[in-house]
């Protein structure tokens, strides 16, 4: 009767111990605590997803206004030449497109792996380039697709600056192309010399076939721009921050990934 | 301490390691299949008739299957922040009504929109002892999508999402960025004559 006393309390004890180290149904939020929580993400040491990305923007004024600039010119040119677009041109003819343009872009991809000292991922997306070039007749269908091991995030220069340390200095809105920062434009500038189409190295030589190369890519790129677009302004009570915190906080997630 | 005992301890150990942690697993995986299931559901209802019904005919439908797993009133009032004092009662009723319409109206389109999208949840991942992520990939349109469902355990009303990350945005730290700005410089009755114009626009 003793030993079953005492393997009784000894049950209990280490069942008491499990319970409390590895029961995370059995505690709860206050409802009040929740909703008083101030500082968003910081409560549950999750600062490396959104919430914490922050953006200086000193140049607020000039930006709102070339904001609404690209606001005009999103809904009144780009937005009906976009539903055109996707009307003439059969789907599958734009997904080749979008195959070829994305396969092209390989060394930049390439360049911001090595930048991180990512050689895994760097490898997949020479394996990537390598199938799509031949099984995927020159990039126009992704044939890496059926491989799971040929999926690596997208990596840019811009990207591999952030995983340096290197802060976004401050943010600033292009004319028709939309938001970036100071490190993100030097990351894009720094892959126009790897990017095949761009100068300075280029590898197409004349220029006119250069300008309509860079045009489709443009284009291609259009029908998804133009649904993200509406998807944040159309439920934002402030288009323009909704659009800033949104890519501070996308940057942000894309280089912790 | 006798054999009879040492055998006893040993067995409960095993019992402590075995069982508990998996009561753990399977309380994550049912708050998984329940979130799983109340978003199939507002698939079912999104994608039948949806040519002919528009959102304001399925609203209270819509937000009587997120209300299952989607506390609105704690996304608002986390989204505004220290803001959320800045409204009187009258005004907090109002503002919560018309922003719970403006999200679920903007996304219910974008959802209903061509095709029914794919879901797929991935096992949750524990950030506290009472709040997990879940993460999901929808596929729209050929287009993948990555979404996030922060949960918290609340009292008195279990796991409960009260944050949505779109690709590693934060939907309550963007709206909060954009609250911030509204009123820096303008006050709450602007606030709710704005949701009252995007609405109407939307």
């Amino acid at each position: 009767m003793k030993h079953l006393i005492r393997s009784g309390i000894s049950f209990a004890v280490i069942a008491m111990w499990a319970l409390s180290s590895n029961a995370p149904a059995e505690d709860f939020v206050d409802l009040d605590d929740l909703m008083e929580m101030d500082e968003l993400l910081d409560d549950d040491g999750t600062v490396a997803r959104g919430g914490s990305a922050e953006i200086a923007d000193p140049l607020k004024g000039l930006n709102r206004a070339i904001f609404g600039f690209n606001d005009s010119v999103y809904k009144n040119v780009f937005q009906p030449f976009t539903r055109q677009y996707v009307r003439v041109v059969p789907k599958e003819a734009r997904k080749g497109v979008g195959n070829f343009f994305n396969n092209l872009e390989y060394p930049v991809r390439l360049t911001g792996n090595l930048l991180q000292f990512r050689f895994g991922r760097a490898s997949q997306e020479t394996g990537k380039f390598f199938i799509n070039t031949t099984a995927g007749m020159a990039g126009f269908m992704n044939a890496a697709q059926e491989f799971e091991g040929l999926q690596p995030p997208r990596e840019d220069i811009g990207q591999a600056f952030g995983a340096w340390g290197i802060k976004h200095g401050f943010y600033f809105v292009l004319p028709f192309l939309g938001p970036t920062s100071l490190r993100d434009f030097v990351g894009r500038f720094g892959g126009n010399y790897v990017d095949p189409i761009s100068e300075p190295w280029t590898q197409v030589d004349d220029s006119t076939d250069r300008l309509i190369l860079t045009a489709v890519d443009t284009v291609k790129d259009l029908p998804e721009i133009i649904d993200v677009y509406n998807s944040i302004t159309g439920s934002a009570i402030d288009p323009y921050t909704a659009v800033r915190d949104g890519y501070a906080q996308l940057r942000a997630a894309q280089v912790a990934e | 301490m006798n054999s009879f005992s040492f055998r006893s301890i040993f067995a409960a150990m095993l019992l402590s390691v075995v069982l508990l942690p998996n009561l753990r697993s399977n309380d994550l995986d049912e708050t998984k299949v329940a979130l799983e299931s109340t978003l199939n559901q507002l698939l079912d209802v999104l994608h039948a008739n949806h040519r002919t019904a528009p959102y304001s005919v399925k609203k209270d439908q819509i937000i009587g299957i997120l209300n299952q797993q989607f506390s609105f009133d704690v996304i608002i009032q986390r989204s505004l922040g220290r803001n959320w004092n800045k409204l009187n009662d009258s005004q907090k009723d109002q503002v919560y009504a018309l922003i719970t319409d403006l999200v679920l109206q903007s996304y219910t389109r974008e959802l209903q929109d061509g095709p029914r999208p794919q879901l797929t949840f991935y096992e949750p991942k524990v950030i506290t002892s009472s709040k997990i992520e879940i993460e999901s990939l929808v596929l729209l349109n050929e287009s993948k999508i990555n979404i996030s469902y922060r949960m918290a355990n609340i009292k008195d009303r279990g796991w409960q999402v009260y944050d949505v990350l779109v690709e590693g945005v934060s939907m309550v730290s963007n709206y909060r960025k954009q609250f911030d700005e509204h009123f820096l410089k303008k006050s709450a009755s602007e606030l709710i004559d704005l949701l009252k114009s995007k609405l109407k626009g939307a």
